[in-house]
């Protein structure tokens, strides 16, 4: 009875086995026609190459190989081991197709594209042949009279017990479909397994994951010293000149019975202290968000910052939609502080701004005339700049040989 | 009355060293951080120091530090402490070694010539000048005892006026009663916070700073 019981309960096991791997092979089969469509893409760009177009289809290229890839990758962590996207591959296409994910991205597609569509559609064929044959007698005599057989043809059906014996095949089809359909599903999936994987020569994940906690903190504490400076500029500022205020009118009103002119005087001070005090309010609002910022957008905010600039300042933006908000800040004060660094240190006669958006990264390049031999370990606001910019998981290169000119390029994310 | 004043930003020092002298009062050396004012209080001997909380170089609480420091150096100086904001922990370092000529006043509170001068005047006499602000603080503070519950809202008023270090004379100028009155509404108060009575203005206001801090004398 046991024994029995334990066989029966290995049949459903084994059903659903042969389930799972059909549903699998039918994803795959899936992903090898996305796989086909991006060889056809690359066919299509490779021939109008010839013709020069195709080059600007080039960069699309790795894009399309990434997709139908990540496809994949998604498809076979839902069945097994997640398979971790890599990183994003490099924009520039001739750097795209030296790196080593995309080259075995490129391999899979074409694997994929051949023997992971031929198993796919051996697979469903089969299935389809053991579903057939095995219902055969329920639908048989629908057909005309003389063409109905089993499905390879081999055995002619003229009666229900001819129609029987077909049912008989199919159930020997379904033996062959749960012998191999597991099988074949593992064989589809391997290539995928063996070369989707991020690459472990370039994506060290704990380095990655060192980075991004890194980063992390280094957001958080730039958070901070945000704050702190924020109350500080408050603290320092506003608060004192209004203390200011309140003291010289206290002053001013004690002064007015005994000497109205002294008292007139005091005023005087007192208004120039409110006055001060407005300044620095502004100074510390247009710090924390440029209401322009949020109003316009980053080119115009970054326009009115030019106007501000002692050294002449020309932005050169085009930038299609907004990037996040924290990002364009980020940006925002990227520039700002470059520009103060450059009026205070660099001797420039001209800085040059420009910002790009390309595809889902804003670019700004800061460059000067100025005498060069920038550092950002000598104490200037650089490696603020940097720490800020980092924090957003972007990236930061500074060029500055002595005798200038002096390039700073950031990038960020967009985040949207 | 001979004053020094520590206060890093200059506008208000300039102010408020304007301020003093035209109330006739002898402003011998202003200093914008802690060296220069000890260095000042050295050299000059003031009978009071006004220092403000936060100056360089880290902004914190350096001048808290320099006034302990400096009535260290000069036992008797008396010390009215400024500050933007009211901070519990400067008051209780402050307040750790009795109440006697101290003052810690919220920086506004200058504006108000007529107060800010009796304040000084009176931590320059030996008493003591605490912050409304401070003291709200202390009566709201949880305790483990009920007892303020038991006092009536007048005697609430006059327990907030004594620990802000007013003498009788004051509190019953403020409050529009008799000083007779404000004998008995004290004499309560002592009684139900089982407090000892004490006549002198000092010891008292210590007395009561404490019970509020929640610390037994």
């Amino acid at each position: 009875m046991s024994t029995q019981e334990a066989r029966r309960w290995d049949l459903v096991g084994r059903l659903r086995t042969t389930v799972d791997a059909i549903e699998r092979l039918f994803g795959g089969l899936t992903t090898s026609l996305l796989a086909i469509a991006a060889l056809v893409w690359l066919a299509v760009t490779a021939a109008t190459c010839l013709v020069g177009m195709g080059l600007l289809l080039l960069p699309t290229v790795p894009r399309v190989l990434r997709a139908v890839a990540d496809r994949e990758r998604g498809r076979l962590s839902r069945w097994g081991p997640e398979i971790i996207s890599p990183a994003p591959a490099p924009a520039d296409f001739r750097a795209a197709i030296r790196d080593a994910t995309v080259q075995r991205e490129l391999g899979w597609t074409a694997i994929h594209a051949t023997a992971g569509f031929a198993l796919g559609s051996l697979g469903l064929t089969v299935t389809l042949w053991a579903v057939t044959d095995g219902t055969f007698p329920l639908w048989w005599y629908l057909l005309p009279a003389d063409q109905a057989a089993d499905t390879l043809g081999i055995l002619p059906v003229n009666d229900m017990g001819d129609a029987f014996l077909v049912s008989l095949m199919g159930v020997g089809w379904m033996v062959v479909v749960m012998a191999i359909i597991p099988i074949v599903a593992r064989v589809q999936a391997w290539p995928g397994r063996q070369l989707l994987p991020p690459d472990p020569a370039s994506t060290d994940l704990a380095l990655r994951v060192a980075h991004l906690t890194a980063t992390r903190a280094a957001a958080l504490d730039a958070h901070t010293t945000e704050l702190r400076r924020i109350e500080r500029s408050l603290h320092d500022g506003t608060q004192n000149r209004l203390v200011a205020v309140n003291v010289l009118l206290g002053a001013a009103r004690r002064a007015l019975a005994r000497d109205p002119a002294a008292a007139d005087a005091i005023l005087g001070n007192a208004q120039d202290a409110a006055e001060q005090a407005l300044t620095e309010l502004r100074g510390v609002v247009r710090t924390i968000l440029p209401p322009v910022l949020t109003d316009r957008s980053l080119p115009d905010a970054l326009t009115s910052l030019a106007t501000t600039s002692p050294v002449p300042c020309l932005i050169e933006a085009d930038v299609p939609g907004r990037a996040a908000a924290s990002v364009e800040a980020t940006v925002y004060f990227a520039v700002a502080e470059t520009l103060t660094n450059i009026a205070k240190h660099s001797g420039a006669k001209q800085v040059r701004v420009l910002l790009r958006r390309d595809d889902d990264r804003l670019w700004a390049q800061i460059i000067d005339d100025g005498k060069g031999g920038a550092d950002e370990r000598s104490g200037s606001g650089l490696a603020g700049i940097r720490r800020r910019v980092e924090a957003h998981d972007g990236t930061f290169a500074l060029a500055s040989p002595a005798g200038g000119p002096t390039i700073l390029t950031v990038s960020l994310p967009c985040g949207s | 009355m001979r004053i020094v004043i520590a206060e890093d930003d200059s506008l208000l020092r300039e102010g408020l060293a304007l301020l003093l002298r035209a109330e006739g009062l002898d402003v011998v050396a202003t200093a914008g951080d802690p060296d220069d004012f000890l260095v000042a209080v050295d050299e000059h001997k003031p009978d009071v120091a006004i220092v403000d909380v936060r100056m360089p170089p880290t902004h914190t609480d350096e001048g808290i530090v320099a006034a302990v420091t400096a009535r260290r150096r000069q036992p008797g100086l008396a010390v009215l402490v400024l500050s933007a904001y009211v901070e519990q922990a400067f008051a209780t370092e402050l307040l750790a070694s009795g109440s006697a000529r101290l003052g810690y006043l919220l920086k506004e509170r200058v504006g108000r010539v007529q107060e800010f001068m009796d304040a000084l005047q009176r931590v320059a006499a030996g008493g003591t000048a605490i912050d409304p602000e401070v003291v709200a603080q202390l009566l709201a503070r949880n305790r483990p005892d009920n007892r303020l519950e038991r006092l009536t809202p007048r005697e609430r008023d006059v327990l907030a006026a004594m620990a802000e270090g007013l003498g009788n004379t004051a509190i019953a100028e403020r409050l529009f009663v008799t000083e007779g009155a404000v004998s008995k509404h004290i004499r309560s108060i002592f009684a139900k916070l089982d407090l000892a009575p004490d006549d002198r203005a000092d010891r008292r206001v210590t007395a009561v700073l404490h019970y509020l801090e929640g610390r037994r004398v």
